[in-house]
């Protein structure tokens, strides 16, 4: 079951390197963070704690449910151009990604001590997450895909401390989601600015301040 | 309990702030309480240097000198930023530039942004540490895209994703802390005493790994380059009193997030590996940030690149190791902090006069502002490290430092980037300075509150650097007390 789900993470965050679209960039986001919350909600019933079915309902809340209908509000909203703006094309990025992912897989291998080959398998999904979602952040041209690369990035690293080092303090993961939602809110007010001032959302075209 | 009402009151006053209508008594009651949290900072700085302090609610608050220290330090630069910023929002509720309301909304963000700042030396537990830095970042993004303008909002997205990033590693550096703890196999915990209680017996390459990613996640947020490009946009466009909360708190704080790790890398790993990257960083910072000083036509630009340079001095102090580089580093954050936020008040109010930011519109600042125009030039000395500064002293004990340390090429490089700059800051600031006025320049009348704030600035730098000369041995015995915890 879990080696399903986890597949499920992979695969949704190769559909994240090759979208091409906004929208099929977020719905991309929401697979992964439904796998997420999937994965969340098993481990809650092995280990039968409370604490961890509140993190599970609060990510599908969250993640899976507020953000991404948030951010498809947001692009009916500013009218933005659906293109994301590739520097680099999705073949290629593809590439990419499979050699992040063996990246990944060796980084993982030397990081976790254990006697067990395969227990560094879940922490390579989530350095590969960690590393997408830094590199949607620099290889696509929209801020939008920006906010999605930092949510990416920052479920790759929920998947992370929950798997190595058995989860964060609760109060800390509440504090760590509440943050995330906070930071996408105030990010979203930036484009709808950026998009009010430049009549765009293409980053790349943002170099006023030089030197 | 003197963090409760340190804690508090920004809180209270974001409020009030908020519902107040007069915003020129708001400003007033803003500046009031920052006296008052400042007297407080400095009773709970006492406290914990003479006594060994560790107040804990729950485990989740925990204070030694070096926190109490880094709250004292911001306690100061944000009073002399609260009695600067009456003046400075007055006139520009007076000249249309925001309304009424938007001043409200300022004080607001002021309030929460030193909450949050202050927020950060006080917690134990490294996630929230990881937290409160992040809202750090979100608060103030507001306040660099405050006016609105295509460049300041162009300002704000880059700091805010630039800073994510970087604090997205820096979560990661921390998750492979409490991995390094949790495979030692004590209890799950990611409170700092927890786990530097067991440093020596974690797994070590573990913590190196993890110090990397802390290094530079926090490092993007402290400005060291060469992960520092969103800073000079940043405080170039921020609005004037939070450039100097920026330069002079916000990249502290971070250099603290920073030293907190470094002390479980210290005791678990080695002195060696810990100064090795301070260094390095720190030399790379120093190099980079004076060759832009040299070339740079914006004022503002011009005093953050100047932040850099500093941040990588404190660096190299932090990496040149107990007691006296330690000691030099610790002075010149505070000393760094009070100075440029001078620098920012006096840039800011000759701006306001020129309406420019470029140098080259800027000149003969002593006769349209007197009183600025002073407190700038003894700013630039001061800056540049000139006696009988506050910066001088910790400086020179950094170069001391370096060269009992045998490391020459550190001093060597040390000495040649601050003479680069000093010739920077006389060449920039002599011309801005002095010279005629240009046409259709007023001198216009200079605001009260901004001159107390100058005085507020002024006499801690020139109090520590007439001191600190006759008292060395105290020096010494509060840093080995500092690095106790």
């Amino acid at each position: 079951m879990q080696a399903i789900i986890l597949f499920g993470v992979l695969i949704s965050t190769y559909l994240m390197v090759i979208a091409k679209r906004s929208t099929s960039l977020i719905r991309a986001f929401r697979y992964q963070s439904f796998c997420l919350f999937l994965a969340t909600l098993i481990i809650a019933f092995n280990e039968k704690q409370l604490d961890l079915y509140i993190v599970a309902g609060l990510l599908f809340v969250i993640k899976v449910l507020a953000i991404p209908r948030y951010l498809y509000r947001f692009l009916n909203k500013i009218k933005a151009n659906e293109d994301l703006g590739l520097f680099i094309n999705a073949q290629l990025s593809l590439l990419f990604a499979l050699g992040f992912t063996y990246l990944a897989w060796v980084f993982a291998r030397r990081l976790i001590v254990s006697d067990y080959a395969l227990a560094a398998i879940v922490p390579a999904a989530a350095f590969f997450m960690v590393l997408i979602g830094i590199f949607l952040m620099i290889f696509r041209m929209t801020a939008l895909a920006q906010i999605i690369g930092l949510l990416a990035a920052e479920n790759g690293l929920f998947l992370l401390a929950s798997t190595v080092s058995g989860g964060m303090p609760f109060f800390v993961e509440i504090a760590i989601f509440f943050d995330v939602f906070v930071s996408v809110i105030i990010m979203g007010f930036f484009i709808y600015r950026i998009n009010k001032l430049f009549t765009h959302i293409d980053v790349n075209k943002l170099s006023r301040l030089r030197g | 309990m003197e963090i409760l009402f340190i804690l508090g009151a920004p809180l209270i006053l974001a409020i009030l702030a908020f519902v107040m209508k007069n915003k020129k008594a708001a400003g007033i009651i803003n500046a009031i309480s920052y006296f008052a949290v400042l007297s407080c900072a400095l009773l709970l700085l006492k406290r914990c240097v003479l006594s060994e302090c560790r107040v804990s609610f729950f485990g989740f608050i925990y204070l030694d000198a070096l926190s109490a220290f880094f709250i004292f330090t911001a306690s100061v630069v944000t009073f002399a930023a609260a009695l600067y910023s009456i003046g400075y929002v007055n006139k520009d509720v007076k000249e249309g530039v925001i309304s009424g309301r938007r001043a409200g909304i300022y004080y607001s963000l002021f309030n929460l942004f030193c909450f949050s700042m202050f927020l950060v030396p006080a917690l134990n537990n490294l996630g929230m540490l990881w937290v409160a830095i992040e809202m750090t970042t979100l608060i103030s993004a507001f306040l660099v895209g405050f006016y609105n303008t295509k460049k300041s909002v162009e300002a704000a997205w880059k700091y805010i994703i630039i800073c994510s990033v970087g604090i997205i590693l820096a979560l990661l550096g921390t998750i492979l802390f409490s991995y390094a703890f949790a495979v030692s196999g004590v209890a799950k915990s990611l409170n700092w005493t927890d786990i530097a209680q067991v440093a020596h017996i974690l797994d070590k390459n573990i913590l190196k790994i993890a110090f990397i990613f802390i290094l530079v996640g926090y490092g993007t947020k402290a400005g060291l380059a060469p992960m520092h490009t969103w800073l000079p946009d940043a405080h170039s466009q921020a609005v004037s009193p939070i450039s100097a909360l920026l330069s002079g708190v916000l990249l502290k704080m971070a250099l603290y997030a920073i030293l907190r790790f470094g002390f479980i890398i210290i005791k678990g790993v080695g002195f060696e590996y810990f100064g090795n990257l301070m260094l390095l960083l720190g030399v790379i910072s120093l190099v980079i940030s004076s060759g832009f000083v040299l070339v740079q036509k914006d004022l503002k630009r011009l005093l953050a690149y100047s932040s850099i340079e500093h941040v990588g001095i404190i660096s190299i102090g932090f990496g040149l190791g107990a007691p006296l580089g330690f000691i030099g580093a610790l002075l010149h954050i505070f000393n760094h902090a009070v100075t440029k936020s001078l620098m920012f008040f006096t840039a800011a109010d000759a701006i306001s006069v020129y309406k420019k930011h470029n140098i080259n519109a800027i000149r003969g600042v002593m006769k349209a502002l007197p009183f600025a125009g002073v407190m700038m030039l003894l700013g630039v000395f001061a800056l540049t490290g000139f006696p009988p500064f506050s910066i001088f002293i910790s400086e020179i004990l950094i170069i001391i430092a370096a060269f009992l340390n045998g490391s020459y090429f550190v001093a060597g490089l040390l000495l040649i980037c601050l003479g680069i700059v000093f010739g920077a800051f006389i060449y920039h600031f002599g011309k801005m300075l002095f010279g005629n006025l240009p046409k259709g320049i007023i001198p216009a009348g200079e605001q009260l509150s901004a001159k107390f704030a100058y005085l507020v600035l002024l006499f801690p730098i020139l109090a520590l650097g007439i001191v600190l000369v006759f008292k060395q041995k105290d020096l010494i015995w509060i840093a080995q007390k500092l690095f106790q915890g």
